[in-house]
């Protein structure tokens, strides 16, 4: 399979005006077309750094970070869902979920029937012309997603997406994320604290190490085929659980 | 979708029959102070407990203001003040915002220039009136100058701290998905700053007010400011009375429309 993302030794610092953070060290990691990796760390590691480097919202201090096989990276091949939904509260539901299309100036009528098909697929058809503060968390979550999926990027990063959400809905959303990106035959790189989450969705787990981020683990999980929530009940999945468990006590012992 | 409640049970009427009463009640007790108010004062001044001459009474304003509509004059100097208001306040509001547009955009110059900034806010803009008369002359120019100065600094500082105060995850959105400053500008820094804007638009409702019956004060051969001067020096205060009741009319009109607008925003 292709190598779709590549983190060469890449560090980054943090300027502010009276210190300097050390957020990512010498971080080497890849990510194949169509594979689902999981980021796992404690919090304040520097996960989120990690995703803003991806996306070209920060450039690494040294080392070298690679969307197909270029280190300029082309921001219309990412789609970026927040760990806060970002909603704009003045635009109706359908006007969120266009609002990628709306800064292009391409030719977007396909990319609408996109956005149509996936609001009645979420059940959010009805709420199309509501605003976002009469919906719940869950389908504000929901929105936010097909702001970002109606944009087809090659890539999806999600930080965090469900840590808001109650057990339930989360345990749902799971299910319909993990769905649609393997239908539409996604990368999806997803940052999580939520172990039992990170298993049940990833075909590959990256543990980090408290800050600065350096890779302390890399998993590949042997799962596939099933739905997140099955997985859960699978044998290998509490082996796993305890595993990574284990990797990230350790280092919140160590700091 | 949840269907709409229609047979409501005892407790939500009589909830609801208590909201009217104290609405009811709020309007009742307005108009109650109004009327008590103005009473009183025409009760004081008929027996002579107070000297109208000085204090001036209902009846008298009414009669005042009767002679000014039918004279012609009301209307004349109601228009210029009223014009003198408009065009500052609106001026004030559109330059305004625009120069906190510009400091948005460049941070090296909004840096340069925010000591500037609090230092014109600060000061007092009517020790500034001399100057304007030299420069642009007395007359309706110095007036709306005055309303623009008064206005422009407090419009640029609110609208500034309105932009600056963006929600940092949504501008990181927006270029996330690949957006130029100016579709950030246009698509989220705007829209987000309505309620602000909105907000600015009322205190300006009051400070072009200020700044165009300060101007008159300074010099006008017409206006409301005008007719207030004029009646002190005369000793009319009959006219003094008269000319800030129809202000306090053209206030109250200019507010309500900015709440109009509000209202229709909110939608
Ligand atoms: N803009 C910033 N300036 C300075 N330090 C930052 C900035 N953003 C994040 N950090 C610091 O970098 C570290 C990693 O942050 P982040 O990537 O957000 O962690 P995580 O997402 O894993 O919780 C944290 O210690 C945080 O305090
Ligand atoms: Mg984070």
């Amino acid at each position: 399979m292709n190598e779709i993302l590549k983190f060469e030794n890449v560090n980054y610092f943090y300027q502010t005006k009276d210190d300097e953070i050390f957020a990512i060290d010498n971080l080497s990691f890849n990510v194949l077309e169509n594979e689902f990796v999981s980021i796992v760390g404690p919090s304040g590691c520097g996960k989120t750094t990690i995703l803003s480097l991806i996306a070209g919202l920060l450039s690494p201090s040294s080392g070298k970070v690679m969307l197909d096989g270029s280190t300029k990276i082309d921001r219309r091949k990412i789609g970026y869902m927040f760990q806060r939904d970002m909603l704009f509260d003045w635009r109706s539901v359908w006007k969120n979920i266009t609002l990628g299309l709306e800064l292009k100036k391409e030719d977007v009528k396909k990319k609408l029937e996109l956005a149509e098909e996936l609001l009645k697929k979420y059940n959010l058809y009805n709420f199309k012309n509501k605003k976002p503060s009469s919906l719940s968390g869950g389908m504000r979550q929901r929105v936010a997603l097909i702001r970002t999926l109606v944009l087809e990027p090659r890539l999806l990063l999600l930080d965090e997406p469900f840590s808001a959400l109650d057990y339930q809905t989360r345990l749902n959303l799971c299910d319909d994320v993990y769905d649609i990106i393997k239908k539409e035959k996604k990368t999806a790189i997803l940052v999580t604290h939520d172990i039992a989450e990170a298993i049940s969705m990833s075909d590959k787990i990256i543990v980090l190490s408290s800050r600065p981020a350096r890779v302390k683990d890399e998993i590949t999980l042997n799962l596939a085929g099933k739905t997140p929530l099955k997985k859960r009940d699978d044998d290998s999945f509490r082996g796993y659980f305890e595993k990574i468990w284990g990797e990230l006590t350790n280092e919140e012992k160590n700091n | 979708m949840k269907k709409k409640i229609t047979n409501f049970s005892l407790a939500h009427k009589k909830y609801v029959k208590k909201l009217k009463k104290d609405k009811f009640l709020v309007i009742f007790f307005r108009i109650f102070v109004l009327v008590a108010f103005l009473g009183l004062w025409e009760l004081l001044t008929y027996t002579k407990a107070l000297d109208p001459f000085f204090v001036s009474s209902p009846s008298r304003i009414i009669k005042q203001l009767e002679s000014m509509i039918s004279s012609g004059t009301l209307f004349h100097h109601t228009f210029v003040t009223l014009y003198e208001t408009l065009i500052g306040f609106l001026i004030a509001t559109v330059l305004g915002y625009l120069i906190a547009v510009g400091l948005w955009w460049n941070e090296k110059v909004r840096k340069v220039f925010e000591p500037y900034i609090v230092v014109l806010n600060s000061l007092p803009k009517i020790a500034l009136g001399p100057i304007i008369i030299l420069w642009v002359g007395a007359g309706t120019n110095a007036i709306i100058l005055m309303c623009v100065l008064i206005c422009i600094v407090i419009t640029t500082m609110s609208m500034l701290s309105a932009f600056l105060n963006c929600d940092e995850g949504k501008i990181l959105l927006l270029k996330s998905m690949n957006a130029n400053k100016f579709q950030i500008l246009w698509k989220l820094i705007l829209p987000a700053s309505m309620k602000d804007f909105i907000s600015v638009l009322k205190i300006n409702v009051g400070m072009s007010f200020v700044g165009s019956i300060m101007g008159e004060y300074l010099t006008s051969k017409a206006g409301l400011g005008y007719l207030i001067v004029y009646g002190g020096q005369i000793f009319k205060i009959d006219l003094v009375m008269s000319a800030t009741f129809i202000l306090c009319i053209l206030a109250y009109l200019l507010y309500a429309i900015v709440s109009l607008i509000e209202k229709k925003y909110r939608n």
